[in-house]
């Protein structure tokens, strides 16, 4: 293999290491630069140092945020892998239709998330949607869903379980079905069978798939934004205003830039320290 | 029991996409009627209100123009960039695509805004292409690196003896051999960019405001024609609908490799 050779492969991949260089690293650093700085639209530019950060610390409306988006991520990340492992087991011993079903759970997930928004304004309405005539006519109590102050956090938490929970699912199907099953013919010379199989053989080596499905699930829901701002654009009043909405509407609808952008470049700290956190403990529990 | 599972787990996944549909071949007396009608005479009312008085067709255009084109620059930077990768067997231009696909993209806008105001780019179809391209990069980067990981060496060098450039060796003699991996990557890139929601929402003008951008400026209107909502949810969800039934085997392997290898 000649060097020349060598370099002319290099070539074929520096277009696309420019472009992310040029849409992602440096408007990366353009936010950090553009969170030291008191930045309103239409006013002069001002350097500030970490003064947008400071005021962070002290702003209700962040902690609020910060509430809400751990909430939403604690709740919404141990339903949907619950969930998806029960989902996982049983697709692994249908025999019928597997394909119907695959292609029905892959649907959700698939859809754009306006339109899983329209469904669910229209669905959940308080007035004239179908679960609440469903719920009236059981004589259970209807809700408010997305209009109710503490209620709209727990309707986005099932909004988004409904959609991704056969994601999760999918994903552990597809760790099941790559476990050696010697492992299991041993197991039932040994006697275990049933939950014991599964607590002490299947889980334990479900473990990298399941911390896998995490992660994705992780990045996602710590920078949650599309099914929020569409279904309530963060409200009634800020009982749904997630960090990313928060920072959202700072910038578009206060146009208080620098503030913005120290937001920001808060959540994706968050969201960067999850994932380290997830991958240093994936090192560890990988066979 | 097992039957009736799976049974009641289809109704529940499956439910509120038929009610849509149904919905939106409803009159709109109909829609909020309980308990619904399952059985009903169809009307295209609600879509020939939705195309007949508002834009959505020129939105609806304006979606491919952004879908297929970011589809195509990404394909264009990543499936070389992929190989190169893949050959030299390198991890840091991977990994950096990866940070994209992990940042909040609100962080992105306020930057983008600027630097297109900047160029005069701000409001384009081009604008639009080019921020949607940051998402289909790194999906197509990371679905195809697998497939040119299992390639054998052997398959190019002959070729190189030859004398053949890089470029050709990609397009005649590795792109074929991969094919199956690039219609999944294409596809999904196709779909994610198709389904993006935040950067047309920023960052469209009036010319290029896409059909998902309209469709959310319906409900914010405050429409209460539920039928023509339905109707522009159900032509919104076609195009992703249509093409995951196409490869819905090989997708939720698609989706999860880059967590897997990352």
């Amino acid at each position: 293999m000649s060097a020349q050779r060598a370099a002319s492969l290099q070539a074929l991949m520096w277009p696309a290491v420019l472009f992310v260089f040029l849409m992602v690293v440096f408007p990366f650093g353009f936010a950090f630069w553009l969170s030291l700085h008191d930045y309103k639209i239409g006013q002069t530019i001002r350097f500030t140092g970490l003064e947008n950060f400071l005021l962070i610390w002290r702003d209700e409306l962040f902690w609020n945020g910060f509430r809400l988006t751990l909430q939403l991520y604690g709740l919404s990340l141990v339903l949907q892998l619950v969930l998806g492992v029960a989902l996982g087991l049983l697709l692994n011993r249908i025999q019928r239709m597997r394909s119907l079903v695959r292609t029905l759970m892959v649907s959700p997930f698939m859809l754009p998330p306006v339109v899983i928004g329209m469904m669910a304004i229209v669905i959940l309405d308080p007035g004239m949607g179908v679960v609440n005539h469903l719920l009236k006519s059981a004589h259970l109590p209807t809700s408010l869903f997305l209009a109710s102050t503490e209620g709209v956090i727990y309707t986005i938490v099932l909004i988004d379980t409904w959609q991704w929970t056969p994601f999760v699912a999918l994903i552990v199907l597809g760790g099941l079905q790559a476990l050696p099953q010697r492992i299991y013919e041993a197991a039932a010379i040994d006697g275990a069978r049933g939950w014991r199989e599964l607590v002490y053989i299947t889980l334990p080596m479900l473990g990298p798939t399941i911390l896998t499905a995490a992660v994705l699930r992780s990045v996602d829901l710590l920078r949650f934004f599309d099914v929020i701002y569409i279904t309530t654009q963060g409200g009634p009043g800020y009982a749904s205003t997630t960090l990313n909405i928060y920072a959202y509407k700072k910038a578009f609808d206060f146009a208080d830039v620098g503030y913005a952008s120290a937001l920001m470049i808060t959540l994706s700290t968050i969201v960067f320290a999850a994932v380290l956190v997830f991958s240093q403990f994936r090192k560890k529990v990988s066979w | 029991m097992m039957g009736l599972q799976v049974a009641v787990l289809c109704v529940v996944l499956f439910a509120p996409i038929a009610w849509m549909v149904m919905a939106s071949l409803k009159p709109s007396t109909e829609i909020t009627r309980f308990p619904p009608e399952l059985f009903f005479s169809p009307t295209l009312e609600n879509y020939r209100q939705l195309f007949g008085r508002t834009d959505f067709l020129e939105n609806t255009l304006n979606s491919f123009y952004v879908t297929l084109g970011s589809t195509a620059l990404g394909l264009l930077l990543a499936v070389p960039a992929a190989y190169a990768i893949s050959w030299h067997r390198l991890v840091w231009p991977a990994t950096l695509t990866l940070f994209a696909r992990m940042a909040p993209g609100t962080l992105f806008l306020l930057p983008w805004f600027l630097m297109f105001s900047q160029v005069g780019l701000s409001g384009t179809h081009a604008a639009l292409i080019i921020t949607h391209t940051v998402i289909t990069v790194p999906i197509i980067l990371w679905t195809l690196l697998p497939h040119f990981d299992g390639l054998p060496r052997e398959l190019t060098e002959s070729a190189q003896i030859d004398g053949c450039g890089a470029w050709r060796i990609l397009f005649w003699i590795v792109l074929p051999v991969v094919m199956p991996g690039l219609v999944v990557a294409t596809i999904l890139a196709f779909i994610f960019s198709w389904n993006y929601f935040l950067f047309a929402l920023a960052l469209s003008g009036i010319s290029s405001k896409t059909a998902i951008v309209a469709s959310f400026n319906f409900i914010g209107e405050g429409v209460t024609n539920w039928g023509a909502l339905m109707a522009a949810a159900t032509v919104i969800a076609l195009p992703p609908i249509l093409l995951t039934l196409l490869i819905q085997r090989k997708l939720v392997a698609g989706l999860a490799v880059g967590a897997v290898k990352g």
